[in-house]
């Protein structure tokens, strides 16, 4: 089988079996880049840079063992690659913690996915307010700072809210998670 | 490990706002502590999730609610091969087809033509209203615009779900399925949990409904809001945006907003809506049964049907002739057709939809004119032929009245001369333009048809507006009107081992007269406006 990228139509059956799969775990993959990189644009380009070197390496990797393993291990290389480049940013983490995160967190997969399935539950339990103000706080772009002075609130008042909504939450997934792991 | 401490930062990294020393600061708790490591990592998936919650919840909301920047979506679809864009969007096309487990190339958009409508709401119920503007019915589908009501009061059901009840005058600007402006008047709005999130504008105000019952008055630039169930935020233009409860108000002006200011009882309960409408089709039932009682003396009359259930007709199949004096040889029996609502609650209609639904009569006697007139709701054109009322065998003298398929009113007689073949086509026919269109179907409507044999004219009706007018090239003058056995509803009594063609119709008749003369087009008219269900 051809291994380079083609362009030339149409997708063959590897390509439809590659995008399926990834689409798959993106959710998971995007997660996993963001503990490893400061800011959601680094994250954007992580995915998209690794989403071409996968493609590329597709032809390598084994039909039948673990996709989102071997698409983390590409992500963990692509995090460095691009910590390096902003090596001299103040805002990054240091490589060695990249790579405890990045070394851990391959094993957490499933336990961060029931997270997710949970967090639906639990955000139904928060009031209309509350999830409204979550909702502005989380769009794409929007900086905490620029909601807070829309609602007239000071920034730092404004990250407190934040950060015991987030704390709530996280705590309602365990409960969840227990109960449903007892159920 | 301080975790507090850990999720002060944490917050600060999700909001983009780490500097340099908070970086420094998280980078040496995680490297020295697993368990910071561990709650890091939850963050950061709480982090991504709710991030695509958010987006998606927003992608699903009409309304915004942040002065959007330049917002990307957060599953930026990747592209392996960038520049074959194409390529990518082919394959998820497969996807989609695939995933719905058929093989079938879907249709080119070029190839189809699918109705659309940009209809977002329907005025579903209206009491004495009087629009401003193009005049609305009940049962209209409102698009995007402005409706000004001078009076009355009118209902207006969003697709959304929300529904408005609003006091005339009053002008509201319907905007979307999700969300209008009140410029001014009063408004009562409910909103069922699937319609959560719709929202009023008024002047310095917006109003969030997250599921119940509120009322908006807007006069000048005065908005005073009342909650009389669940839960509303108010954002105002200025200030911060408030809760309001069950049983709270609000009002803002431009010097500001202040508690209170609006109470329930300025409001128009909507039970009140509820009850003055069937007050009101009560008061039109009972004034058509009055006009019908006095019609069916009338001498014209062959058979006058008015679908009334018997409900000590063991059979439950008997359509009564009402002509008097009475003419009980002139009764149908309905086949299938079922008992349904008719215009009015209390006035029952026979509904067509089976192909053997049908209501058989015979009618005897020789006639120079006739007229057919019938209240009919029809909720599908779907046949080449939709039948009304034809003869079963379409010998010499037999009419048919039908709804052709372009929802046209066709009206034939049969007259073929011993001396022509069967093949040829030999009956006079008469079509009106089309009447049954979209904004037509599934409601109620009075139809009509005149003919006379001397003249040769055929006139037709609907709602009491003539619609076509024409005399046949094939016309004689003087040849006789027959009906013998014949149907509504249906044609043909299949004969042993025949196929007979389906034109039932799909909809209910509440009310069919035939009469042995020419009614005028004022009685027509008059006869619409008696029975015209509001």
């Amino acid at each position: 089988m051809d291994s380079t990228p083609s362009s030339q139509p149409p997708p063959d059956a590897r390509y439809e079996s590659f995008v399926r799969q990834f689409v798959a775990r993106e959710a998971r993959l995007r997660a996993f880049l963001r503990t490893l990189l400061p800011a959601w644009e680094d994250v954007d380009d992580a995915v998209q840079e690794t989403s071409i070197v996968a493609w590329r390496k597709f032809a390598e990797f084994e039909e039948g063992t673990n996709f989102l393993n071997w698409l983390l291990a590409i992500a963990r290389f692509e995090a460095l690659k691009a910590r390096r480049r902003h090596a001299r940013s103040p805002l990054v983490f240091s490589e060695e913690v990249i790579e405890l995160l990045a070394d851990e967190g391959a094993d957490e997969t499933e336990r961060l996915e029931a997270e997710r399935h949970a967090l639906t539950h639990c955000l139904d339990q928060l009031g209309p307010a509350q999830r409204e103000l979550l909702e502005r706080s989380y769009q794409p772009g929007v900086k905490f700072h620029e909601i807070a002075a829309q609602a007239g609130r000071s920034a730092a008042g404004f990250y407190k809210v934040i950060q015991r909504l987030r704390a709530a939450l996280l705590e309602c997934i365990e409960r969840r998670m227990e109960t449903e792991g007892a159920a | 490990m301080n975790r507090e401490r850990l999720e002060t930062l944490v917050t600060r990294w999700s909001g983009g706002a780490l500097s340099p020393d908070e970086t420094r600061e998280l980078d040496a708790l995680l490297r020295e502590n697993a368990e910071a490591r561990r709650l890091f990592r939850r963050h950061a998936n709480l982090d991504s999730a709710l991030r695509e919650w958010a987006d998606e919840r927003t992608a699903n909301s009409p309304w915004q609610t942040i002065p959007a920047p330049a917002r990307t979506p957060v599953i930026r679809r990747f592209w392996p091969l960038a520049a074959a864009a194409g390529l990518m969007l082919g394959a998820l096309a497969w996807f989609v087809q695939s995933d719905r487990g058929t093989a079938v190339p879907q249709p080119s958009i070029a190839g189809t033509t699918e109705s659309t409508s940009q209809g977002c709401a329907m005025l579903s119920q209206t009491l004495d209203a009087n629009f401003t503007g193009p005049p609305l019915r009940s049962g209209d589908t409102l698009m995007p615009g402005t409706v000004r009501l001078a009076s009355g009061l009118a209902q207006i059901e969003f697709f959304s779900g929300a529904t408005a009840l609003i006091e005339g005058g009053a002008q509201i600007e319907i905007v979307s399925a999700w969300e209008a402006r009140v410029v001014s008047g009063r408004v009562r709005v409910h909103v069922p949990p699937a319609a959560k999130g719709f929202t009023l504008l008024a002047p310095g105000m917006k109003l969030e409904d997250l599921g119940t019952e509120f009322a908006l008055n807007v006069e000048g630039q005065t908005s005073a809001v009342h909650v009389f169930e669940g839960e509303v935020i108010a954002h105002p233009s200025s200030g911060e945006q408030q809760s309001l409860t069950q049983g709270m108000s609000l009002s803002r002006n431009a010097s500001g907003t202040t508690q209170g200011g609006a109470t329930a009882d300025q409001f128009l309960p909507v039970n009140e809506l509820q009850g003055l409408v069937k007050q009101r089709e009560a008061q039109r039932f009972s004034a058509w049964q009055d006009w019908s009682k006095q019609t069916r003396n009338d001498p014209r009359l062959i058979a006058y049907y008015t679908f009334k259930h018997w409900n000590d007709d063991r059979w439950d199949r008997l359509i009564n002739n009402f002509t008097e004096p009475k003419r009980k040889e002139r009764a149908g029996g309905a086949v299938g057709a079922r008992w349904t609502q008719g215009r009015w609650p209390g006035k029952e209609a026979l509904e067509f939809k089976r192909p053997g639904d049908r209501v058989r009569i015979n009618l005897d006697g020789t006639y120079s004119a006739l007229t057919l007139a019938c209240w009919v709701k029809v909720d599908s054109v779907d046949k080449k032929y939709n039948s009304l009322l034809l003869t079963d065998g379409y010998e010499n003298g037999e009419p048919h009245w039908q709804i052709y398929e372009d929802g046209s009113l066709m009206f034939s007689v049969m007259y073929r001369p011993a001396d022509v073949p069967r093949a040829a086509k030999d009956n006079q026919m008469y079509y009106s333009k089309p009447v049954f269109t979209a904004d037509s179907l599934g409601r109620w409507h009075h139809l009509a048809v005149t003919y006379d044999n001397q003249s040769g004219e055929v006139v037709q009706y609907f709602d009491g507006r003539e619609v076509g007018r024409e005399v046949s090239k094939l016309h004689q003058p003087g040849r006789p009107i027959v009906f013998g056995p014949c149907e509504i509803g249906n044609w043909g009594l299949p004969t042993t081992g025949h196929q007979f063609p389906i034109r039932n119709l799909n909809g209910a008749i509440d009310e069919f007269a035939i009469y042995g003369s020419v009614l005028t087009a004022a009685e027509l008219q008059t006869i619409f406006q008696q029975g015209r269900p509001e």
